[in-house]
C-alpha cells in the first residue's frame, strides 16, 4: 500500500515538473517589482544618485502604485560595469522583477539589453545614448525615451549653422560610439557647407590636453566641437579656459556641459553650448510641477538625469497601467505605439519601428546664474525640431 | 618649441605624481597602491582649505602636510606590523587603505565633482614661442624642478638623507648604530604621502576633483616608476622628463598614438631594462 501511494506521489511530482510553467502573465504578483540597475559608484557614480531621486517623484507621485499594486524597486549598482550590471539584474529577475530600469553606460546598457531579450523582460533606458541601443529590427523590450547621440550630434550642426560658423576644430573622446559620432558629425557639417581644419582623438580619461588646446588656438578655426564629456569634457574646459580658447572660438558638444559639470568646471564653462537632455527651467506645466515636487523633497535643481528618469518613468508607468494587464507583451505593445502629450520636454513620441522617443533637441548656453538658480546654469537658447534630429525610419 | 614648454609640464606633473611612490618603495620597500587615493585625498583636503580661506597658497601649503600626518598614522597602527610579512600583506593592506579613503572621503564630501579654480597670480596665459602658454604650467615646471632638486639634496647630499638610505639597505645595522628605525620608516611614509597629496594639490586647478581622480593617475605613476626604476628618485625624474616629453610630442604629430606610445616605451623598458633604464646597479633611491 505504501509503496503505491509512493508510486502515485512520484508520478504526480514528475508529472508537474514536467509541465510548462503556468505563465507568469496569467498571475498577479503581490507588488510591481522594478530592477533599478544604476551607476551608484565608479565613473558615472554621481548619475545614478540623481535618476534615483527622479524615480521616486514619478512613484510618489502615483502613491507608489501601479495596477492596483504596490511599486517596489530594488535599486542596484552596476559600479558603472557591464558585468555587475547583468549579474545583478539577473539576480532580481530571479527574483520575480518584472521589468529593468537603466543602466547608466552605454556598455552596461547594451549587456542588460541582451538580458532583457533573453528573459522577455522589458528594459526601460532613460540615460544611455549610444545609437545601437535602439535601432529598426533590435530590441523588441527595449525602449529608450531619451537623447540618442545621434540626435544629440546632429544639434551640434543645428547650432554651428545657426551661429554662423565656418571652420570647426574638434575633439572626439577615442572609442566607438564618438568616434561614430564624429563621423556623422563632419558629413553633416559637409552637406551645410561647415568645413572641418581639424580633429584629434584624444584617449578616454585623458588628463592634459594643452598640447591638442594649443593647436585648436593656432588653427583658424571659428568653432571648437567637443565630443567628450563627462571628467574629459571638464578637463579639456578647464585647461581651455586656462588660455581663454572661448574667448576667441566658440565650444560647443553634444553633452558637453550641464549645471554639474558647469560648477566642476569653474567659470572657464561659461559660454560654452550644449546639448542639454532635459531642463529644469523648461516652460510647462508638467515640468512646474515635477521641479516643484522635487525642490520640496531634495532641495536642489533636477539635473537632466533626474528630469529624463522621471520622465521616462513616469511615461512608463501610465502607459502599463492603461493596459490593466499584467502581460508583459501588453506592456511592450502598447508602449511602442505610445505618445506622450505632457512630457516634461514637451511632446514626446515612441517610434514603433525602432522603440526611440522623438523629441525636440534642447540646445543651451552656461550663463551665470542669479540665486535662487546654480551660480553656473544652463541657458536654454536653442530648440530644435525632432524633425531635423531623427532620421526617418 | 611651444611643445617643449607644454612636455616640461606634464614632466614636471608626472614626476610629482610618481615620487612619493618611489620614495616608498625604495626605502621601505612597499609598493604603496594607496598612492592614487592619497593624491586625490590631498585634492580633496586642498579643496577644503580654499573653499574656508580662499586662498590656493594656503591649500598647498597644507593639504600635503594634512595627509602625510595621516599616512604616518596609516604607517604606525596598520603597515609597521606588516614589514617583516611577505610582501602580499603589505599589497593587500595598501590597497585596503583605498577602500577606506575613498568611503571616507565619500562621506565627508560626497559624490559631486569639486573644482579648486587656477590661483589668481597665474590665471592668465603667458605668450611664448607663438603659443598662448597657460602661466599655471609655467608654475608647474618651476615648483616640479624646485621640489625634485629639494627631494633629491634631501636623499643624497643631507645627513638626514645619509640616514634614511642607512636604515633602507641595511635596518638591524642602522638600529645598531642608535638609529630609530620605526620613526625613520614612519617618516619616510608620510613624507611619501605628502608628495602624493602635493601632486593632487597641484593637478587640482587642472582636472576635476572626484572619487575616481586616484585610480586613473596610478597608472602614470607605475609607469614612470618602472622606467625610472623602483626606487630611485633619479630615475623618475628622468622617467617624467621622457614620458611627457613623449606625450608632448605624441599629442603634437599623433595624437591616437600617445597611448600606444607610452606602453611601448614599458614595454621595451620591462624587456631590456627590467629594472628600470635610469637604474645603477646596487642602489636605492
Amino acid at each position: 500500500m505504501h509503496r503505491r501511494l509512493f508510486m502515485k506521489s512520484s508520478a504526480a511530482a514528475a508529472l508537474a515538473a514536467g509541465l510548462p510553467a503556468a505563465p507568469a502573465l496569467a498571475q498577479e504578483p503581490a507588488d510591481f517589482h522594478i530592477a533599478a540597475v544604476l551607476a551608484f559608484s565608479g565613473a558615472y557614480g554621481i548619475i545614478g544618485k540623481d535618476m534615483r531621486q527622479g524615480v521616486e517623484i514619478a512613484v510618489a507621485e502615483r502613491q507608489g502604485r501601479v495596477l492596483g499594486k504596490p511599486i517596489r524597486i530594488s535599486w542596484e549598482d552596476d559600479e558603472t560595469r557591464p558585468q555587475p550590471a547583468v549579474q545583478k539584474a539577473t539576480r532580481l529577475l530571479a527574483n520575480g522583477a518584472q521589468m529593468i530600469f537603466g543602466a547608466v553606460g552605454s556598455a552596461s546598457t547594451l549587456a542588460l539589453q541582451s538580458l532583457a531579450d533573453q528573459r522577455k523582460v522589458p528594459l526601460l533606458v532613460t540615460i544611455s545614448a549610444d545609437d545601437k541601443i535602439t535601432r529598426v529590427g533590435g530590441s523588441r523590450y527595449t525602449f529608450r525615451t531619451s537623447n540618442t547621440l545621434g540626435m544629440e550630434i546632429r544639434m551640434c550642426v543645428e547650432f554651428a549653422k545657426a551661429r554662423g560658423l565656418k571652420k570647426i576644430y574638434g575633439v572626439t573622446a577615442d572609442y566607438q560610439a564618438t568616434r561614430d559620432g564624429w563621423d556623422l558629425f563632419q558629413a553633416e557639417a559637409k552637406k551645410v557647407g561647415i568645413g572641418i581644419v581639424g580633429n584629434d582623438y584624444a584617449p578616454l580619461g585623458n588628463r592634459d590636453f594643452s598640447v591638442i588646446v594649443d593647436k585648436m588656438a593656432k588653427s583658424d578655426a571659428d568653432g571648437i566641437a567637443v565630443m567628450i564629456t563627462g571628467n574629459d569634457a571638464v578637463t579639456f574646459l578647464k585647461q581651455s579656459g586656462q588660455v581663454g580658447l572661448g574667448k576667441t572660438k566658440a565650444q560647443f558638444g553634444p553633452v558637453l556641459q550641464d549645471e554639474t559639470l558647469a560648477a566642476a568646471v569653474g567659470p572657464a564653462s561659461v559660454g560654452v553650448f550644449s546639448g542639454v537632455r532635459y531642463h529644469f527651467s523648461v516652460d510647462n506645466p508638467a515640468n512646474k510641477k515635477f521641479v516643484e515636487a522635487y525642490r520640496a523633497k531634495y532641495n536642489e535643481w533636477p539635473s537632466s538625469f533626474a528630469g529624463e528618469a522621471y520622465d521616462g518613468m513616469s511615461w512608463w508607468l501610465d502607459v502599463v497601467d492603461a493596459t490593466k494587464s499584467w502581460d508583459r507583451e501588453k506592456w511592450v505593445e502598447a508602449f511602442r505605439t505610445s505618445t506622450r502629450e505632457n512630457s516634461v520636454e514637451g511632446r514626446k513620441v515612441m517610434r514603433a519601428c525602432d522603440q526611440q522617443a522623438a523629441q525636440v533637441g534642447l540646445w543651451g548656453e552656461v550663463v551665470e546664474g542669479q540665486a535662487p538658480l546654480p551660480p553656473l546654469t544652463m541657458k536654454i537658447t536653442n530648440t530644435f525640431d525632432a524633425a531635423n534630429l531623427f532620421e526617418a525610419c | 618649441m611651444s611643445t617643449i614648454v607644454i612636455g616640461l609640464s606634464l614632466s614636471f606633473l608626472l614626476f610629482l605624481l610618481a615620487a612619493g611612490l618611489t620614495l616608498i618603495f625604495g626605502m621601505l620597500g612597499v609598493i604603496n597602491f594607496a598612492h592614487g587615493a592619497l593624491y586625490m585625498l590631498g585634492a580633496y583636503v586642498c579643496f577644503q582649505i580654499v573653499n574656508w580661506t580662499g586662498s590656493f597658497w594656503i591649500g598647498l601649503l597644507l593639504a600635503p602636510i594634512v595627509v602625510a600626518a595621516l599616512g604616518a598614522a596609516m604607517e604606525m597602527s596598520a603597515l609597521k606590523p606588516v614589514y617583516e610579512r611577505d610582501h602580499i600583506y603589505q599589497l593587500l593592506l595598501t590597497f585596503g587603505f583605498i577602500l577606506v579613503i575613498e568611503e571616507a572621503v565619500k562621506i565627508v564630501w560626497g559624490l559631486d565633482y569639486k573644482q579648486v579654480p587656477t590661483p589668481d597670480l597665474f590665471s592668465q596665459p603667458v605668450a611664448l614661442f607663438g603659443s598662448q602658454i597657460p602661466s599655471y604650467r609655467l608654475f608647474i615646471i618651476g615648483f616640479g624642478a624646485t621640489v625634485s632638486l629639494a627631494l633629491f639634496l634631501l636623499l643624497e647630499r643631507s645627513r638626514l638623507g645619509m640616514v634614511i638610505r642607512a636604515a633602507s639597505s641595511d635596518a638591524d645595522m642602522a638600529q645598531t648604530l642608535g638609529i630609530d628605525v620605526a620613526k625613520v620608516r614612519t617618516a619616510v611614509f608620510a613624507l611619501g604621502a605628502g608628495l602624493a597629496a602635493l601632486g593632487g594639490v597641484v593637478a587640482a586647478p587642472l582636472v576635476p576633483i572626484e572619487l575616481g581622480m586616484g585610480f586613473s593617475v596610478i597608472i602614470d605613476c607605475f609607469v614612470v616608476v618602472i622606467i625610472g626604476g623602483l626606487g630611485n628618485i633619479r630615475g623618475a625624474i628622468l622617467a617624467a622628463l621622457l614620458l611627457g616629453m613623449a606625450r608632448a610630442a605624441g599629442f603634437t604629430y599623433a595624437p591616437e598614438w600617445v597611448e600606444l606610445i607610452t606602453f611601448v616605451l614599458l614595454i621595451a623598458t620591462l624587456l631590456t631594462r627590467p629594472a628600470g633604464f635610469f637604474s645603477r646597479k646596487g642602489r636605492a633611491a
